[in-house]
């Protein structure tokens, strides 16, 4: 099994603010806020960048003020000119930035909000992963999937969010701010990615028991190449073809999966996990913590809620490995 | 002082004495512990007014009584249990317990004069709890409260005046056997019926009876009666028994329908594993069973009160979220398809 994320490297423990140079490495990749790849993120970006520039010059003058009047130059002022300086760098001089800083930060937010340019994407935020439904413009009925957001680049995109039981948050650092995701409400967040390539979003929200593993991928495409992704995810699903796959089919039709998986074009219908027609051309498995491979497969179905506390989909640890194995050649043949 | 401390010595004194008479009774034996003569009268006031009160005391509110107690076939399940379970020490309607059962210390009371001062939740009470100190067991499995309806159903019955030929009637030996007084053709819908389910899912459920895994009164009563050896031939035997017959149920709404084919976003397909297109053996057909079986197993399911089998885990979170309407609907709907021979609706 593989998981997402870096693992720590084992050593005598060095003093903590050696540690935390470290810690920047956790601001490159592709769940970084630091490395925007569409224009929230950059705008956010952009606010950020020029608080820290602010915060270092304020951080400078005021040890410098300090530094000045403590050792350099230590004469008695006169109360009408320590007054001005308190009243000039104490009061004036924050009101200034914070209002400025505010009236910027509010200029922004309406781009933040703006109008997609017609792709709908629909998430719902379920224990513990992501229910996701394409609608493009004129559509009657979505295209589904989870666990994998894509977007084409260079155009907005508007994500209609909701939540069945807990309050959640998507989160894709590289591409915008959170949105919180609400059960019984919609909250709607648009965003412009141009920068092609694999992100990473995350629960931002503590959510229960399996929150931190409640991850998925981010995915930006040429629009062409969306458009034909898109069309493929339509589809339905490939049928079996090794004996290995077919056996695949018949075991998940006798365990019931499609009870609450569909897969489109069989009599896989249900509708309680998620839709597994094209899972094979997803980027992960399990919501952003394993890998669509045969064993990840096989270990994600014996074990589900070791590997996913409270998840809802019990582990079918009766299966012998010979049937995990077919069954995972059969999704693997889901692309 | 010393008038305080006079008073504590002889207290103590008088307590050390009592309990060396206490462990001669015990060590000694000088208790007699004889059923010939039975208690001494105070004795025999004190226990039973102490049953009486604690009965009235516990016994559930008169609002747990089911709404169903007068239906015919929860007192056919009930009477077939107590005919195989009770009779023998409380006889039948217009019949007396043997002289054995006579020289017991309580003697237990022949069954019309045992249920005339009780009410239907206090009737329970007792049969699920029992009576300590008096031979009255209680129920088998300490979580199957809902099962002891049927017999306080059947002790309703006797209450209102059941005769011996109607107990007769009621549990009158099969010809297939002891199973099929519940589950044959003369049997009760509230036992399931058995040929529409495979001998290997058969099987399986015996073997959960027996471990408990599947908890139930009844049937761990009746299986205990069975050589668990001939379980395998028994399952077998079990599969070709035809249930009862029944008139022809109404069809059930359209939303069961779609609910038990397409599920919810909370709630399994049931048809994914119940239906037509899953062969595997270790899932029952529900088509055809019996409406008040499917529900009061439902229920149980919700309740995560039944097991049976590795995949009854599916089962706990399948009916989790299902309403008590849903339970009722979902039970109409399999029970209003005939079963034979195609499973189709």
């Amino acid at each position: 099994m593989t998981r997402c994320g870096k693992q720590a490297t084992r050593g005598p423990a060095p003093p903590a603010f050696l540690v935390l140079p470290l810690m920047l490495g956790a601001c490159e990749g592709r769940q970084s806020a630091l490395m925007p790849g569409g224009q929230d993120a950059s705008q956010l970006f952009l606010i950020f960048m020029v608080m820290l520039g602010g915060a270092v010059v304020l951080w400078v003058a005021l040890n410098g003020m300090f530094y000045y009047f403590t050792q350099v130059n230590r004469r008695h002022f006169a109360l009408r000119h320590g007054n001005r300086i308190i009243i000039g760098a104490g009061v004036i001089l924050p009101t200034v930035v914070v209002g400025a800083l505010l009236a910027w930060g509010l200029s922004i937010m309406p781009s933040q909000r703006a109008r997609g340019d017609g792709l709908v994407i629909r998430v719902n935020a379920e224990e513990w992963w992501w229910r996701v439904e394409y609608w493009p413009p004129g559509a009657e009925a979505p295209i589904a999937s989870a666990n994998e957001i894509r977007f084409p680049a260079g155009s907005r995109t508007e994500l209609q969010l909701t939540a069945s039981t807990y309050i959640h948050s998507l989160w894709i650092p590289s591409l915008g701010g959170k949105m919180d995701m609400i059960p019984g409400r919609q909250t709607v967040l648009t965003l412009h990615p141009d920068l092609e390539g694999f992100y990473r979003g995350q629960c931002a929200e503590f959510c229960g028991a399996s929150h931190a593993l409640m991850a998925f991928e981010a995915v930006v495409m040429a629009p062409s190449a969306f458009d034909t992704w898109l069309a493929s995810q339509a589809t339905p699903a490939a049928e079996p073809v090794t004996q290995d796959q077919m056996q695949g089919k018949s075991i998940f039709r006798r365990e019931g999966c499609g009870a609450c998986h569909t897969i489109r074009g069989t009599e896989f219908t249900g509708a309680v996990g998620p839709d597994l027609t094209h899972l094979a051309s997803r980027a992960s498995l399990a919501a952003g913590i394993m890998e669509v491979e045969r064993d990840d497969l096989m270990t994600w179905i014996a074990h589900t809620r070791e590997i996913k506390p409270q998840v809802a989909m019990p582990a079918y640890d009766w299966l012998s490995p010979e049937e995990l194995a077919a069954l995972a050649a059969y999704l693997e043949s889901l692309e | 002082m010393s008038r305080l401390r006079t008073v504590i010595v002889t207290i103590a004194a008088l307590g050390a004495m009592a309990g060396v008479v206490g462990l001669a009774v015990v060590f000694l034996g000088l208790f007699n512990t004889s059923a010939q003569k039975g208690h001494w009268p105070i004795t025999s006031w004190v226990l039973h007014t102490t049953f009486r009160n604690a009965v009235e005391l516990r016994a559930p509110p008169p609002s747990e009584v089911p709404h169903d107690l007068e239906d015919a076939a929860l007192i056919k399940l009930g009477a077939r249990h107590y005919d195989s379970a009770c009779r023998m020490c409380h006889a039948s309607p217009g019949e007396v317990a043997t002289a054995t059962i006579a020289a017991m210390v309580p003697r237990p009371p022949q069954v019309e004069r045992a249920v005339a001062p009780w009410r239907p939740e206090e009737l329970h009470w007792i049969v699920e709890q029992g009576v300590k100190m008096s031979g009255m067991p209680a129920w088998p499995d300490p979580h199957r409260g809902d099962e002891v309806w049927s017999v306080v159903a059947f002790l309703s019955a006797v209450q209102r005046g059941l005769t011996d030929e109607g107990y007769d009637r009621l549990t009158a030996a099969e010809s297939q056997g002891y199973c099929a007084g519940c589950h044959g053709p003369q049997g009760t819908s509230r036992a399931p019926r058995l040929d529409i389910l495979g001998p290997e899912y058969i099987a399986l459920a015996l073997a959960a009876y027996r471990s408990g895994e599947r908890p139930s009164g009844i049937m761990s009563h009746a299986l205990s009666q069975v050589d668990p050896a001939s379980d395998a031939e028994l399952a077998q035997r079990l599969a070709t028994l035809p249930g009862p017959g029944r008139a022809p149920l109404p069809p059930p709404p359209a939303a069961a329908e779609a609910l038990a084919r397409g599920g919810t976003s909370r709630i399994p397909a049931c048809l994914a594993c119940h239906g037509p297109e899953n062969s595997n053996p270790l899932i029952p057909r529900l088509v055809g069973q019996s409406p008040e079986y499917l529900q009061q197993q439902l229920i149980l399911w919700r309740a995560g009160q039944r097991g049976g089998g590795e995949r009854a885990v599916l089962m706990h979170s399948a009916a989790q979220g299902l309403t008590d309407p849903q339970i009722e609907a979902l039970a109409a709907y399999f029970a209003s398809r005939d079963a034979f021979p195609e499973e189709r609706p």
